[in-house]
């Protein structure tokens, strides 16, 4: 059994636009994933079609094992707020909180009080009249309070200023380490969020361009630099570090590659003059964006 | 060699272990949960994990079953050790080469080296 959720052969088109093409993966029980990757690549789309909230072109989404819709209950484990949550018109703040706990059997009422009192969510306002930080505070909320067994973040940050982030940080670990759950958080401040992540999946144009422990990740973005001669031999002597991107400053050039090197590779660069550093998590999501490289 | 961050889990790791040599955490005393180490830092609780069972590994740290981690009984006197072992390849050998680099003399070192100490 695996436990978690799979995709297989996942498809969604839109038209004669395809958003996922094919999506095998497979996020296991009890992790923060990270689902990264530049605007359009699917994410929002295959958080939709994980929590039922669309229906898949062709395959299948499977929840511990077993398909969507052979058991009602299923839908209870699942939380996704999308990012423009719509709300019954009428709705105060305090609406919305009071009737969650009938769509969450796990709701958590004491962390949903802490949380709305540390973003100042002002209980008597309707909805449609927050601004678009406290939405995605009661999106947290909502979804933090929820304890469902999946939970997707669909870029909670947005609108909310370096503080209330912080805050969010705190609670999702404070309310992970107290009851274990399968996140999965798609956000572009990668670097900022990558300390709260163990597992990382990059998506590109509808594909994985690559799934890994955090660590593993981050240990896999390099950059080359030096003199452009001797960098272009290196890169065309070592075929398995592909230049993702490149930038040229005068007679020097500076590439995003995939790692680790070996110790003879360190050593054939440093003969060459190039210099290696590592990059930043943030650093190869950008450069796998730009260059529909995927990570076998 | 790569310069560049080091994994979060082998950051904490030493942050702890600095804690233990410098006293904060004394022999027998109990360290941060996994959780309270998570909520503390904002990271992920398999990394603070990763960091408490990597010094259990070194023996810095002994588990009690139900009770949590505690630092060990010679866990100050190891770290002295590993580090003081480590003093010469992680200090004296960047030293030298920079020296070399900027072309000082190792009179002229030893000069710098005992400037403040008088």
């Amino acid at each position: 059994m695996t436990a978690g959720i799979s995709v297989i052969g996942l498809t969604k088109t839109y038209g004669d636009h395809t958003v996922l093409d094919d999506l095998h993966l497979t996020f296991a029980a009890g992790k923060i994933h990270g689902l990264l990757g530049a605007n359009g690549t699917g994410k929002t789309t295959l958080m939709s079609l994980m929590s039922r909230h669309t229906f898949p072109t062709r395959g299948s989404v499977l929840l511990d094992d077993r398909e969507f819709g052979e058991d009602p209950r299923q839908a209870q484990r699942l939380c996704f707020v999308r990012e423009n949550q719509l709300y019954n018109d009428a709705f105060k703040v305090r609406d919305v909180l009071r009737i969650a706990p009938d769509f969450y059997p796990k709701w958590d009422a004491a962390t949903t009080t802490r949380l709305v009192d540390r973003f100042r969510l002002p209980p008597a306002t309707v909805v449609k009249k927050l601004s678009r930080g406290q939405r995605s505070a009661l999106a947290i909320v909502l979804a933090l309070g929820s304890r469902a067994d999946f939970t997707f973040l669909d870029e909670p940050y947005l609108g909310l200023d370096p503080g209330a982030r912080e805050t969010f940080y705190e609670e999702l670990i404070r309310s992970y380490g107290a009851q274990p759950r399968t996140i999965i958080m798609s956000t572009h401040l990668v670097d900022e969020a990558a300390p709260l992540l163990e597992e990382v999946v990059v998506l590109n144009q509808g594909r994985v361009a690559l799934q890994a422990p955090l660590e593993e990740a981050e240990a896999l973005a390099l950059t080359l630099s030096g003199p452009t001669t001797s960098l272009d031999r290196w890169l065309q002597e070592h075929p398995d570090h592909p230049s993702l991107t490149r930038r040229t400053l005068g007679p020097t050039a500076t590439v995003t590659t995939l790692g680790p090197l070996s110790d003879a590779e360190s050593a054939s660069a440093s003969q060459a003059q190039l210099r290696v550093t590592s990059t930043s998590l943030q650093g190869l999501v950008a450069a796998l964006g730009n260059s529909n490289h995927e990570v076998a | 060699m790569i310069d560049g961050p080091r994994p979060i889990f082998v950051e904490l790791a030493d942050a702890i272990a600095d804690d233990i040599l410098v006293g904060t955490y004394p022999p027998d005393a109990q360290v941060p949960s996994t959780n309270e180490l998570a909520a503390h830092h904002r990271i992920n609780p398999a990394t603070a994990g990763k960091a408490l069972n990597r010094l259990v590994d070194e023996g810095l740290l002994v588990k009690r079953r139900g009770l949590g981690m505690f630092v060990a009984d010679n866990a100050p006197e190891l770290l002295r050790k590993r580090r003081l072992d480590d003093f010469e390849a992680q200090f004296i050998a960047p030293l030298r080469t920079e020296a070399q680099r900027l072309g000082i003399s190792y009179a002229e070192l030893h000069a710098l080296l005992d400037k403040d100490h008088s």
